[in-house]
């Protein structure tokens, strides 16, 4: 059982860790270049983004986080159980998990300004994430 | 403790479904529509709107994805059922069924459109719907073991 939950424990760390660059590179990572992605710039001849890419992006996005954190959550969960603050981290990252596809949504369709609620929202599930599967890690193969 | 831990992580994969379903439809709505004219024209094309018609390739690019995905949103929330009460029950295999055939249906019934059975717009529909009841029902049997159990 130690290998295969390593093996899953690193391909979730990575998983986490590109999706941060991926994201830098497609959507951006700064209130400036999520909008102009959104919103696209008139002075730098830059589209907006279509309303059906933008609903299919969302649509992936949601599918790809419940996924990964269901998975995370469960080995999450099965490795720290004993420990106080484990509800507490899983109820946090699950709430911004949550928030960083609606705010999204909020910001496409009614103001920009969710975009800096979207931006701190997934910052926040991406470190917690991460934290969630070091933690993991760690406990699986060095805490006694 | 892992139990109260384990149902909070199912109750936020509960709210992400529905975020799925709900997505899912507005993008439905948005990109072929929900009416019977409205699914011809997406796969069959309008001459005098310039819109042409997709292929059998580009349906397949679309759903190729989806057939993967549905098998395994499918599989993840019903395997939940079989911690409820009911589990082994005649209810438990008829949601199994409904799902995987409507969502079947659902990812295939454009095919049937292309091949020029314009009567499978009205199946693309009616399964889309049929799956979609079905996932809701069974969350809420997951949130209601949750709530009461």
């Amino acid at each position: 059982m130690k290998p295969l939950l390593n093996g899953l424990l690193l391909f979730i760390f990575l998983y986490l860790l590109f999706d941060v660059f991926v994201k830098s590179h497609t959507m951006g990572l700064s209130i400036k270049t999520v909008s102009t992605t959104l919103f696209g710039n008139a002075d730098e001849f830059l589209d907006p983004m279509n309303k059906s890419v933008f609903l299919e992006f969302v649509h992936m996005q949601i599918f790809f986080l419940m996924m990964i954190l269901l998975t995370l959550s469960a080995v999450f969960v099965r490795l720290l159980h004993q420990k106080r603050n484990t509800i507490l981290v899983l109820n946090i990252v699950m709430l911004f998990a949550l928030l960083s596809p609606i705010t999204l949504v909020a910001a496409y369709f009614y103001s920009t300004e969710f975009v800096g609620i979207y931006l701190f929202a997934f910052f926040t599930w991406h470190t917690l994430a991460l934290y969630m599967t070091l933690a993991s890690l760690w406990e699986l193969n060095i805490a006694k | 403790m892992p139990n109260s831990a384990y149902k909070v992580a199912i109750n936020y994969f509960i709210l992400f479904s529905l975020l799925l379903l709900a997505s899912g439809a507005l993008l439905f709505a948005d990109k072929i529509g929900f009416s019977y004219h409205s699914i011809l024209t997406y796969y069959l094309g309008n001459e005098a709107a310039f819109e042409s018609p997709k292929t059998y390739e580009g349906v397949l690019k679309i759903i190729l994805p989806h057939i993967f995905a549905f098998g395994l949103f499918v599989m993840v929330i019903l395997h939940f059922v079989i911690f409820t009460q009911k589990r082994n029950t005649k209810e438990f295999t008829a949601l199994i069924y409904l799902a995987f055939l409507s969502a079947f249906f659902e990812l295939f019934s454009p095919f049937m459109i292309l091949e020029g059975f314009e009567f499978f717009a009205y199946v693309k529909i009616f399964s889309f719907f049929l799956f979609e009841g079905t996932i809701l029902y069974t969350l809420f049997i997951l949130f209601k073991s949750i709530l009461y159990n």
